[in-house]
Formats: structure tokens, sequence, C-alpha cells
């Protein structure tokens, strides 16, 4: 028979819902009356290889079937299956009774670049379509509302979850999407022509594919078709088949596909389309009742499992409460002349009976009686990517398989040995898993999350975050791009990264990163690659930056058992570099000033941490120069000059000279104050025990005129903000000292609260707009 | 004059009585024991709709699905208790149910601090007690008693003003759905179609806590303030032109602007924030109602058709705005003088009447 010819036989079309627990019992009523050779299932049809692994033993959905490119950008299709998919449960008739069982959807090659396309293009036609999917929606709310129902998938649920008998089901859903159809077809083709086009394509395929399957010599009353129900119509219709020519010229990219697991959870986020996405909970529940040939029973299953969620969270509610609640939910049911109640009667039920009156109540122990936590799962093996089961492996080598749960679950890591135990593998355990988060989180899987710890002086500590998501998953094997093994997969990132490396902290970081992942090649690469860049590294802050990341790798370096000496040379080739820029570059504006200062304070925590390293000496002539020289930033001379001052290098007598001099009058406010500033950003206890210093202060600014004396404010509130309130009254004494008043009287003084008058004086100062300076 | 004239406040089997009427006429479908319409025509009478030629006006506006839950409540014979804020519609609804289910809403009982458990069960004509010692011609019955005899509905109003140990008198009623008179020697079971529909404060002062132990014996409906600004003014406007039809208050009724004005307000100190939620508004000390809406609307009607020409002006709104805002003089007053210089003063052209009348007052 010629495939033209074969497509006027008519073969069995089913139409359901995705997702619908009615269609998968009544499918498989029909499955068992028309006992199929061939069933066809609307599903990617390069996915055809996957179905003898989705109906595999250990196989507990939900699971997902992904395909992805990979090329990139990596663009992936995800097509969810749950346990009461029509579909799934097809998969499971055809294994038991020896049919085949097949996809005939457009290959996902094909599909994801469609989808790529359609997305780009959607942006120029988005105000049409926006109406057109506004009036198709306000058609569904109309349908509901002649049936007295508040909303469309409560009408759905009530008018054919509710079915008993499959014909009917069929009929009745054909019928449905049929007229349905009838009604926005043409408008669809004017307002959203790709949308439309898209379909068209579908469908002409997998007219195809059926005709095909009757020419292979299958008769057409053996074949059932399982498609969603918009489409049933179409392929039954006597329409045009896809030519050969037509099929090559469409647009594909070459992807992959794989089996993953899913989460009810991310079921429930994807919701718009089709029956059970917005409780895949209470639908896993009305499957089984269904199947159980018992759906009277749902109703009291899901109530009762809402009392025992809240009883668990503490809050008791009877069995006889739970009776009224199923009374109340059949009452409304029979209300809207329904024989079972919907989601909707039961939520409303929970509320007035368990909840007395408020969701709020009951809102926790809804979400998880009808969303759930349940996350699907895949035997070892089953049509994984390498690096899906490399994870797998090291999860179950390293002991995290029981973190493998969709509750965010905290690890706390102790890097150092466990003497306790007799092997190595044991005593470092934890620092393993260490290197294994800390490259997922290189990869930005999402699976592992590093919480910030605030320890001092030490980093064998570490708290992790875990928490799986069928977006890890996604995100693991979208890594395969980059490597077969999660290791292989962290060196090729990091290799890639220092390929696009700019500056020597960039380097330096990822020379961090290497360490963290415990990836020694790796770290040897990025130490080389920050050599090189270190040779015309100029820039002052970066190098000091940079060097603060060594300092720290070189002293903690053997937490992580891993060699940092050979960073040693490099710290201390920096150092030098870093030394000789200080002087060039502490010529820079004030603003520059600010990222300089904190450089210097690094640079000079790298000298004293690493005395034995680097050229400590040469440091500090460096810093005398800086504080002594008049023609570079006075906020960093005042800081270099702190910095002697807290190494005990500067005797009283050399203050009481350098004060004066910086702060004789004539000096113009912002280099006097401006040195102030710098010099209060170090050991205030030392400027507070000097009383002369501020005798100094006190008296340059009472030279300073006017104009001057405003400038000055600018630097001297900023010196002084950073000061703790105790540190500011001590000044406040020693000024009140100064001015003769008695550090006691102005301590009083102080202390006392303010009257009505002052607190208006101040108010009126914080109006002053130092902006204008 | 026709008696049902001449009373003040008819009850709502009487107001509506040729609505029930038309209900009764069409409705096929099937009727509960004891019920006088059919649940779909229970619901139809307080949401509104069609009854055969007559058009039946809606009740109870913007929440259909809680008047589901409560017709279902009483299905199930149920007790069912109405929470919510004061002047939340909820005697009103309680009321209408009563009358539409068994066409008598006057089995009620008013909870009060001073409510004894016999006004619950049962008390004795004492006259007669002593003379005749216990007998039936001595009992005074409850309207709760005599709802069981009838298999009606009985009415509890306010039931958290009363005492706990009143309250709780309602327990053994509710869940064995019998009176014993041990004087007598007799138990009165109740007939099918008995309920009670209670109602209970949330915010007011001089309430009491329910104990779990009743309130498990109730099915519990929290009933909201209207839900968006449109649904509050047609309930206001509805109720006011009723009532005024009522009481004869000759003058034509508010127009929509006035109405849509005092909901404003109320919606926007009920709510601590002004409509588009641009600002935020400190909130008065006592709870600011719809019900209370409609009444002021009423006493400026009535103020406009004694001492006015008859046509609500914006001074007669002004004292009923600021009697109902103002309650606790010491806190409310600067929330209202805020409110008007905030909010009302920079609202344009069409305000400026009712900001200038207002502020005259309250200055």
């Amino acid at each position: 028979m010629s495939v033209g010819a074969a497509a006027k036989c008519g073969v069995h079309i089913f139409g359901i819902r995705h997702l619908s627990p009615a269609g998968a019992i009544h499918l498989i009523e029909f499955l068992n009356e028309t006992k199929p050779q061939l069933v066809l299932v609307e599903g990617p049809s390069d996915a055809t290889k996957l179905i003898s692994q989705i109906t595999l033993s250990g196989v507990k959905p939900p699971i997902a079937i992904l395909a992805y490119t990979e090329q990139l950008p990596i663009r992936t299709v995800v097509f969810p299956l749950a346990e009461y998919s029509p579909e799934y449960q097809a998969f499971h008739w055809a294994a038991a009774h020896g049919a085949e069982a097949r996809f005939i959807d457009l290959p996902s090659d094909v599909s994801v670049s469609l989808h790529a396309s359609r997305r780009a293009a959607v942006r120029v036609e988005k105000e049409n379509a926006r109406e057109f999917y506004q009036q198709s929606n306000e058609r569904y709310k109309k349908v509901a509302a002649l049936a007295g129902e508040p909303d469309y998938d409560t009408y759905w649920e009530r008018h054919f979850e509710h079915m008993t008998s499959y014909n009917a089901y069929r009929n009745a859903i054909h019928a449905f999407s049929h007229e349905m159809r009838q009604l926005s077809e043409s408008e669809e083709r004017m307002h959203t022509p790709l949308e439309s086009a898209h379909n068209e394509i579908r469908e002409a395929y997998m007219r195809t594919r059926i005709a095909e399957a009757i020419a292979s010599g299958v008769s057409a009353d053996r074949i059932v078709v399982v498609t969603g129900a918009y489409h049933a119509s179409a392929l039954q219709a006597d329409h045009a088949l896809m030519t050969k020519s037509e099929e090559a010229s469409l647009p594909s990219v070459p992807t992959k596909l794989t089996l993953m697991p899913y989460s009810y959870y991310k079921l429930s986020t994807h919701s718009g389309y089709g029956a059970g996405n917005l409780a895949p909970s209470y639908f896993e529940l009305a499957w089984q009742c269904a199947k159980d040939r018992d759906t009277e029973k749902l109703p009291s299953l899901y109530l009762a499992s809402i009392a025992g969620h809240m009883r668990a969270s503490g809050n008791f509610r009877s069995a006889a409460s739970v009776i009224e609640a199923v009374r109340l939910a059949e009452s409304l049911a029979s209300l809207h002349g329904g024989r079972l109640p919907t989601l909707q009667d039961l939520h409303d039920a929970a509320i007035t009976c368990l909840g007395y009156g408020e969701l709020s109540n009951v809102a926790d122990a809804l979400a998880r009686t009808d969303i759930g936590t349940a996350i699907g799962s895949l035997p070892e093996g089953v049509s994984q990517t390498p690096i899906q089961d490399d994870l797998n492996r090291n999860l179950k080598l390293l002991k995290l398989e029981k973190y493998k749960t969709t509750v965010a679950t905290d690890l706390e890591l102790d890097l150092r040995e466990n003497r306790r135990v007799k092997s190595e593998e044991a005593a470092f355990l934890d620092l393993r898993r260490s290197f294994f988060l800390e490259r997922l989180q290189l990869l930005a899987i999402s699976f592992a999350q590093k919480r910030a710890v605030r320890q001092d002086g030490a980093t064998w500590a570490e708290i992790w975050v875990l928490r799986w998501t069928p977006e890890a998953e996604i995100e693991v094997v979208e890594s395969i791009m980059k490597g077969e093994t999660i290791e292989l997969a962290a060196a090729f990132f990091i290799k890639e990264s220092l390929s696009q490396c700019k500056n020597t902290l960039q380097a330096a970081e990822l020379v961090k990163a290497a360490w963290h992942c415990g990836l020694p090649s790796s770290m040897e690469d990025a130490r080389q690659m920050l050599q090189e860049l270190a040779i015309d590294a100029g820039d002052y802050a970066q190098v000091a930056r940079t060097l603060r990341e060594l300092s720290l790798l070189v002293q903690f370096g053997d937490v992580r058992k891993m060699d940092t000496a050979i960073l040693v040379p490099l710290l201390e080739q920096l150092f030098l570099r870093g030394t000789l820029l200080l002087v060039d570059s502490a010529a820079c504006s004030d603003d520059a000033a600010v990222e300089m200062s904190s450089a210097i304070i690094d640079m000079h925590a790298v000298a004293q941490q690493h005395y034995d390293v680097v050229d400590d000496v040469r440091w500090i002539t460096q810093l005398e120069e800086l504080a002594y020289r008049d023609d570079r930033n006075a906020k960093l001379s005042g800081l270099a000059f702190a910095l002697l001052l807290e190494r005990s290098l500067i005797d009283n007598e050399r203050l009481a000279r350098e004060v004066s001099r910086r702060l004789s009058p004539g000096i113009p406010a912002d280099i006097g104050a401006g040195w102030f500033e710098g010099l209060s950003l170090r050991n205030r206890y030392v400027l507070l025990s000097r009383r002369q210093l501020w005798e100094q202060l006190n008296h340059y600014t009472a030279s300073l005129d006017d104009e001057q004396f405003r400038r000055s404010l600018v630097f001297l509130r900023r010196a002084l903000a950073a000061f703790e309130p105790r540190e500011k009254n001590a000044i406040a004494e020693l000024l009140g000292d100064v001015w003769g008043f008695g550090a006691l009287e102005s301590a009083d003084a102080l202390q006392r609260p303010l009257t009505g008058e002052e607190q208006q004086k101040l108010e009126e100062l914080n109006e002053f707009d130092f902006g204008d300076l | 004059m026709d008696k049902k004239q001449t009373i003040l406040r008819q009850p709502a089997e009487l107001l509506y009585a040729h609505e029930l009427e038309a209900l009764k006429a069409h409705d096929k479908a099937e009727k509960p024991a004891g019920w006088q319409l059919s649940p779909r025509s229970v619901l139809n009478f307080i949401i509104g709709g069609q009854a055969g030629e007559v058009a039946i006006t809606p009740k109870y506006i913007g929440h259909t699905r809680l008047v589901e839950i409560a017709i279902a409540t009483l299905l199930t014979d149920r007790a069912l208790l109405l929470i919510g804020e004061p002047g939340t519609a909820k005697s009103w609804l309680s009321e209408n149910l009563t009358a539409a289910i068994h066409g008598d809403s006057s089995k009620v009982i008013q909870g009060t601090a001073g409510t004894s458990e016999e006004q619950v069960r049962y008390s004795w004509n004492y006259a007669m007690l002593l003379a005749n010692g216990p007998t039936e011609e001595a009992l005074v019955k409850s309207p709760i008693y005599r709802a069981m005899e009838a298999g009606g509905i009985s009415r509890f109003e306010e039931i958290s003003r009363c005492a706990s140990e009143v309250q709780d008198a309602l327990i053994s009623i509710l869940s064995e759905k019998t009176i014993s008179v041990p004087e007598l020697g007799k138990d009165v079971p109740a007939e099918r179609g008995f309920s009670i529909i209670a109602t209970a404060n949330t915010r007011d002062r001089g309430v009491n806590d329910m104990s779990a132990a009743l309130k498990r014996r109730f099915n519990i409906v929290v009933l909201p303030a209207p839900s968006d600004l449109e649904t509050e003014v047609s309930i206001v406007r509805k109720r006011v032109s009723e009532i005024a039809a009522n009481y004869r208050l000759g003058e034509a009724v508010p127009e929509e602007e006035a109405i849509r004005k005092v909901v404003t307000i109320f919606r926007e100190l009920r709510g601590g924030m002004t409509l588009d939620g641009k600002e935020k508004l400190k909130q008065p000390s006592g709870a600011i109602s719809t019900a209370e809406a409609i009444s002021l609307l009423i006493n400026s009607m009535a103020l406009a058709s004694s001492f006015g020409d008859g046509l609500v002006a914006e001074e007669d709104l002004a004292a009923g705005l600021l009697g109902a805002v103002v309650k606790d003089e010491a806190k409310d007053d600067s929330v209202w003088k805020e409110y008007l210089e905030n909010v009302m003063k920079k609202r344009g052209a069409e305000w400026r009447g009712l900001y200038r009348a207002c502020r005259e007052l309250s200055s």
C-alpha cells in the first residue's frame, strides 16, 4: 500500500489532556478493548529509543525527556511525564502486551530550532498575539462561567476528569476540542501566524508518520494514536502529508536526548497547560484512586492527608473534623450537580472545617498535599550522559546521596584530618566532599551553595546548603559540553576562563578556584598565567589585591592538602612590583585614593604576614618616602605615616614636627585635613593618647579663613565619621581640655540631654549640604 | 393602611415575599428535608438572578463561593458560624439564608454579656411554676428549642459576646441534637432541618473567645470586606435605596458620585492606604464598615430632608463622616485631620466642596 493511500484508512485516535489521571485510566481501558499492535504517541520521534528505558522497573516518575543542543548556545526542550500521564501509561501498556510504542512528533533537532526561531519572532507579533491569547482565555472562562464554575480548571475536573466511561470521555473530549478549535483557528492564523504554522507543520509530520506506519503493513484498526485533544481532529482528517523534500527543508540543529528525574514542584510551576499541573500530588492521589476503581475514596484520602500534615506541624485536627470536611465537599459538589468534589471544593471544605474559616491556617498543609516534594529517579545506567553517571558515582562515593532531595539541607564540613578513622580515604572524606562541591559550584550547578562562615584565621570549616532540583539536573547535562566528568568539566572551565583572563587579579582568583576545587594541574596552569600577566602588571591597586589572594593561599594552603609553596616566588616577585609602584601611584585624585588606601593596607598586612619572604625593608623605605613627600595625595601620605607610627618607627619628637609641618597655618584645607584623614585610618588609640596632636589640629583649624574652614570640614567630618561613639567622646573631652573647659566638665556636658534649642540648632546643621563644597 | 406597611423594619421573608413566591413556583429541583426551596434556588435568592418573570435582587454581592459554602454547610445539617469584622453583612446574610430556607427568620437569640443559659435552652413562667409545679404550660421555650421542634433554623447573633459558659451550652445541643428537660422527664429531639446560624465579631470590644470544642462543632465561614470599590459602591447603593424606600425618606437617593466618595474614604481609611496604593495612611481605632457607610448615607438623607432642602449636600455628608471616623476623640481626630489635609485636599475640584465642609466641622 502506498503512503498516500494508507493515509485514507482510519486509525484509532485517542485525544487526551496531558497529565490527566482520567485520561490515563480511560486510555488503558481503550487499549485493552482495541488491543492495538502499534501505539503512536505525540512526542519527539527521535526519543522512541528511550521508550524501552522509560518502562524499566527501576524508573520512578516524575521523569522528563530532555533534549539539548550540543553547540552553544545550549537550548533545551523538556517533555515531562508523571505516573498519571496518559503517555506514560500507554508505554507501560505496550510493554506489557507486546505492542510497539513510537513517538511521532517532530524530532527534537527540529523542534528545538523551531522553538528558538519562534521565540525570536514572537517579539515582533507580540501585540497581536497578546490580544489573541486574551480572547482565547476569555473564551475558556466563559465556558466555565456558563457551567457555573469559578474557573476553567474546576470546569475541566468536574466535567471531564470525573467521567466514568471511556467512550463518553473520548467522544466528549474530541467534540469539545474540535469545537474550540473551530472557534479559534481562523483568528489564530491571523494573529499568531507562526504559532499556527508550527501546528500545521507538526500535524503534517504526525500524519505522515501515521501513514508510514500503515504503509509498512500494520492494519489501521490495530493502531492507536495518543495525542493532545487539540490535534485529534487534524490527525483524523484527510489533510496533506509532508513530502520528503519538505521534511528535509525543516531547520535543524543537532541535539542529544536523555532521561532525567523530575519533581512535582517543577511540574506545578509550569501551569497553564495540562490538567494536573497545578496540583501534581493531588492528581497522583486521584490516579491511585481511579486505578483501584474507588474514586469515591479521593475526598477522604485528600482531606485526611491535610489533617495529617496539620497534626505533624502541631495543629491537632480530629477525624471528626475530617468527616465534616468530606461531607461539606460532597455537598458543595452536589450544589453544582457534580458526582465528586473537585479540588476547589476540597480546598474550600478544608479551609472551612480544618482551617476554621482562615486560609492561612491550612495554607502550608494544602501546599504539601497539592504539590508535595516527590522527585523521580532513574536506575543507574539508564540513558544518562557520562557526566550524570559521574555525578551519581561521586554522590555515592562521598556518601552524599541522602542530600539529593528537594528540601534544602545544611552540610557542615570539617576539612581537617579525622584521626578516629582508619583509612586515609575516610580521614579526608569532608575534604573530598568540599572539592566535589566546589567543582559543582564552579560549574554553576545549583545543587550546592556555599554559605559564608565567619571564622577567625582558619578555613577548615565550611557550611554548604544542598538542594536538588530538576534545574540542577539540566545544568549537569549542560556541563557535558565541558567534559565527561565533573572533574574534567571543572578543569576545562578553568582553562577556558584562563584564556580570557586579562589581569593578575582574575588570574589569582582562578588560582584560588583551582585550589578550592583540588585541581593541582589547573592551579599550575593558572599560576603560569598569573606569572605571565604579572610581568606587565602596572596597576598598584590590582597588584595589592592579587597579593592578598596569594597571601591567603600561601598561608592556608595545607588545609586542603595542596602544595601552595609554588606560589611563594610569585608572591615575592609581585610584592616587589607593588613596592616599586607605590610612590608613583600615590600621586592620584581623592577619588582614586579610596581604592589606593585599602590597597596599601592590604599590602602592609602581606608584608607583616610574610616578612620572611618579602622585602619588608624596602617596603618601609617606600612608605617613609611617601609619608614625607608633599607632592603625593595627602591622604595617602597620612596613611603611610600612620602605618609607620603603628610599627613604632616614629618617635614623639618626629611626630610633633611632622604634625606641625602638615598642619601649619597657610596649608590649604584639602591638604591639611586630607592628611589628617589618612592618619586617622589606622590605630586611633595611638592618636587619642597624644594630646599634642589635637592641640595642633585645633590651632590649624583656627588659623583657616572661613572659606578654607568650610572645605576642611568635609575632610574632618569624613575622618571622624569612622571613629566609634566612645572614641568620639574621648576626642570631645580632649578638645574640651584644650579649650580650657576641663575634660570632666565637657564629659558631663556631653551626657546631658539636649535642650529644645540645641536640638533645633543641630537639625539646622543636618541640612548643611556638604555636596556643595 | 396595610399592616405590612407600618412595620418599622420588615424581616427578610416579608420584604422579599414576592421573590420567594416566584422561586417556589419555579423550583423543580429536589428539596432537602425541612427546606422550602432547593439549594440552587436558595443560592439564587442570595446572589440574585431570575425566577420566571420575576427578577431576584442580589442580597449579598461579591463572594458567591462563600454563600455556596454556607448553603452546603446547612445541607449537611452542620451549624454555620459566620465570622467577620463589624458590618460585613453577617447578620444580613444569616437572616436572608434563614428566610430562604425556612421562611421564618424570627427565631433569634441576641447574644450579650447578660445572656444566660436559660435563654439558650428554656426557662419557666415562675407564677405558673409556683402554682402548678413543672408543667408543659409553665415552660418558656427558647428560640433554639422552638426551632428544634419545628425543624427550622435558629439564629444566634453575636455569639462571642456571651459568657463562655453560655456559649458552651450550645455544645451538647449541637452534638446530641436534643434538649433534655429533666423537670418534665423528657427529651426534645430535633426535627430534620434543624440548624443554627451563629454570627461573631472578630474585632470589637467586649468579645469573649470561643472554646475550641464549640468551634469544632461549627463550619466557619469568614466574611471579608468587599473586595473592590465597585462591589462596595453597588452594595451601598442597593441598600441605601431599599432602606430609604422603607423609611419613606422623601428625597432623592444621594447621587452615585457622593456614594463613591464616601466608599472611597472608607476603603482608604480601612486599608490604611490610598486606593492607588501610593500613600500610606494612619488607620482610625474603630472598624469602619460597609454597614456604617450605609447608615451614614441614610443619616445624611434624614438630615437633608428634615433641616435642609431635601437634597443631600456636602455638609450633610461631612457631619456623618466625622462621626463615623472619629470614635475615639484623642486618637482618631488627628487621623481624620491628616487624611483631610494630605489626601482629600489634593484630590482636585470634585472633592473641594466636601473637603471644605469637613474642615469646617473638624476645626
